[in-house]
């Protein structure tokens, strides 16, 4: 190869050589690790099976909204009251939440520790608080796709056609929507952690975290209903929390007898309080206590 | 243990490890180990359950050691954990890595979390898989590859940041001979072309003698024996001298003639001296006996690890 002097002539691909370039601090490796993860459980990159169950639990979680966003612009006399509302939004999609947070957190811890990859990144610039930190802020921002943005897309949809809160009731509409979609989110997100640092099968954890889900749903109404338990055992269903909590931030009327309906709102809000929390201790007891440096 | 501790009057240890023990429970891995590694390939060598991850897993600050005192790359791993991990590059023994991800993703993602901007990761993760022998293959899934090329995958991920030290855990486990030739060959040209220091941890003492310019011996969760290899193969002056038959009448005639002899498990040990060729050579012509061995005394790594020194 002959080159003529003064053509500007580069040479790339010089090979393996030391690098003196820039290197971030460890907040990079840990928005590194979230994005990934975020990638990763949505099957961004990933071969076409590992996103179908995404997308059809994201479909799942706005169709309510789209088909009331639809009906109140091709039906524009329809009542306002008969459309799904934003407190009822989080019953409407209840099996969208669980399937989501069945599916994942495990998909976010459980292949770390099967694989070895919690080993390699322990042996990078990170601790376990901080790889902790960066998949619940991931497994987080998931949630938080099917908790707070369907009920956005809605406002957004309703304000575009018209069906929209007065320009006075918007701020306090947005907020209630924050609380209840970042409250959910992190409910789900984190007992479903919670389920997935005891063991490294994803699907293992995919069941325990529905069960969790369910059972005390049935095993709390029975004991309340047959055996005169306290109404309080109800906050044991986390589903019906986030379900009532959302009625009572919306300001929407809503009876119809059951235990948890007969408990105070800051019964509810501590009940969902205590989720969170004891989600988010029990992962982190669990990694504190792991020693998977393989 | 007068050799325990390989001492260095020129460049700062990699490792400086005095006293460190580390117990679990009522099992102590580490009891007191004292050593130091230098600059170059040093072979970390022991049994299983010797301490050898255990020290890995401590100069990684991975876990907290209950005494002594530990210095990697001049810092404390126990309470600079994040600066010291973030200059070391780290190969572990499994090869159960994500099967999904293509080995450029994968070294990529590796050099990122090792604080590398994204551009920079990419171009190096490329780099690196095309030292290591893999350019072609980068963009094939880890899943699909083989145990040879999964550990050069491993090696790429470990050095696409450019660290300080590199610690290698049985790099070559699962290699047949042709491949593990070649991840040696590669091991050598990382650690002196780039000028990573470069920590094997291994069984194969053929190979740590083979590549490595130093070698940490631990047993039962101390230092047996460290040193440069040179130093350890140097064994005492002398030879020594294997006949057929009629040893004890050629060590007399030997100590006739004033050789230095010494009579062990059939074997006969001679001093340095000048002559001590001349003086076997005639012995044996004399006695009418057969030679089978006249050799230098000497250690090889072996040796030194089996306690087996003549």
């Amino acid at each position: 190869m002959s080159t003529e002097q003064g053509t500007g002539a580069r040479l790339f691909g010089l090979g393996y050589r030391g690098y003196e370039g820039e290197r971030r601090t460890p907040r990079w490796a840990m928005l590194t690790i979230a994005v990934f993860t975020v990638r990763r459980v949505l099957g961004l990159g990933r071969p076409a099976r590992h996103k179908v169950l995404p997308a059809i639990t994201l479909a799942i979680a706005y169709v309510p909204a789209l088909v009331s966003v639809g009906l109140a612009i091709l039906l524009e006399d329809l009542p306002v009251g008969d459309l799904i509302t934003y407190g009822e939004y989080m019953f409407f999609i209840g099996s969208a939440l669980a399937l989501f947070s069945a599916l994942i957190a495990p998909e976010a811890l459980c292949p770390d520790r099967r694989s070895g990859m919690l080993g390699l990144y322990l042996a990078g610039p990170l601790d376990r608080n901080r790889y902790l930190l960066a998949k619940s802020a991931a497994v987080l921002a998931v949630m938080l796709l099917i908790t707070l943005g369907p009920l956005l897309f809605m406002f957004a949809a309703f304000v575009a056609a018209g069906h929209g809160p007065t320009l006075g009731e918007t701020p306090e509409l947005l907020l209630q929507i924050l609380v209840v979609g970042v409250v959910a989110a992190l409910g789900y997100a984190s007992l479903s952690l919670a389920v997935s640092s005891f063991t490294t099968r994803r699907a293992a954890a995919a069941v325990g975290v529905v069960l969790l889900l369910l059972v005390p749903v049935i095993v709390a109404r029975s004991a309340i209903e047959s055996a005169d338990a306290p109404d309080e055992l109800d906050l044991l269903s986390f589903p019906f929390v986030i379900g009532e909590l959302s009625y009572r931030v919306f300001d929407e009327f809503h009876y119809e007898g059951t235990p948890i309906e007969r408990l105070s709102t800051s019964t509810i809000a501590a009940g969902a309080v205590a989720w969170i929390v004891a989600g988010a201790l029990v992962c982190w007891l669990r990694y504190r206590r792991t020693e998977n440096y393989r | 243990m007068s050799d325990a501790i390989a001492t260095s009057q020129g460049p700062p240890p990699v490792v400086s490890a005095r006293g460190v023990v580390k117990r679990y429970g009522r099992t102590t891995a580490l009891a007191g180990l004292e050593a130091e590694i230098g600059p170059g390939i040093t072979g970390l060598l022991g049994s299983n359950g010797a301490g050898k991850t255990t020290f890995l897993s401590l100069i990684l600050g991975l876990r907290i050691r209950d005494e002594g005192e530990l210095l990697v790359l001049g810092e404390d791993p126990a309470t600079s954990g994040l600066t010291v991990r973030a200059r070391i590059g780290y190969a572990p023994e499994h090869h159960d890595l994500p099967s999904e991800l293509p080995a450029a993703d994968f070294v990529r993602h590796l050099a990122e979390v090792h604080l590398l901007p994204r551009r920079a990761a990419v171009q190096r993760a490329n780099d690196a898989l095309w030292l290591v022998g893999l350019g072609e293959e980068r963009f094939r899934s880890v899943g699909a590859m083989s145990t040879g090329q999964r550990q050069r995958v491993k090696l790429a991920g470990a050095i696409a940041h450019d660290p300080e030290l590199v610690l290698l855990d049985e790099p070559t486990d699962g290699l047949d001979p042709v491949q593990r030739t070649e991840m040696l060959d590669l091991i050598r040209r990382v650690g002196t072309e780039f000028g990573m220091h470069i920590v094997i941890s291994s069984h194969h003492l053929e190979e740590v003698e083979r590549i490595c310019d130093a070698v940490v011996i631990v047993e039962g969760g101390v230092v047996a024996h460290a040193g440069s290899l040179a130093d350890l193969r140097q064994g005492p002056e002398g030879f020594l001298v294997e006949v057929d038959e009629r040893t004890e009448e050629l060590a007399a005639l030997l100590r006739q003639r004033g050789v230095d002899v010494t009579e062990r498990d059939g074997l006969l040990l001679l001093g340095a001296s000048d002559g001590g060729h001349d003086a076997v050579r005639d012995a044996v012509a004399e006695l009418g006996v057969g030679l089978r061995r006249l050799v230098p005394r000497g250690r090889t790594l072996e040796d030194v690890y089996m306690g087996t020194e003549l």
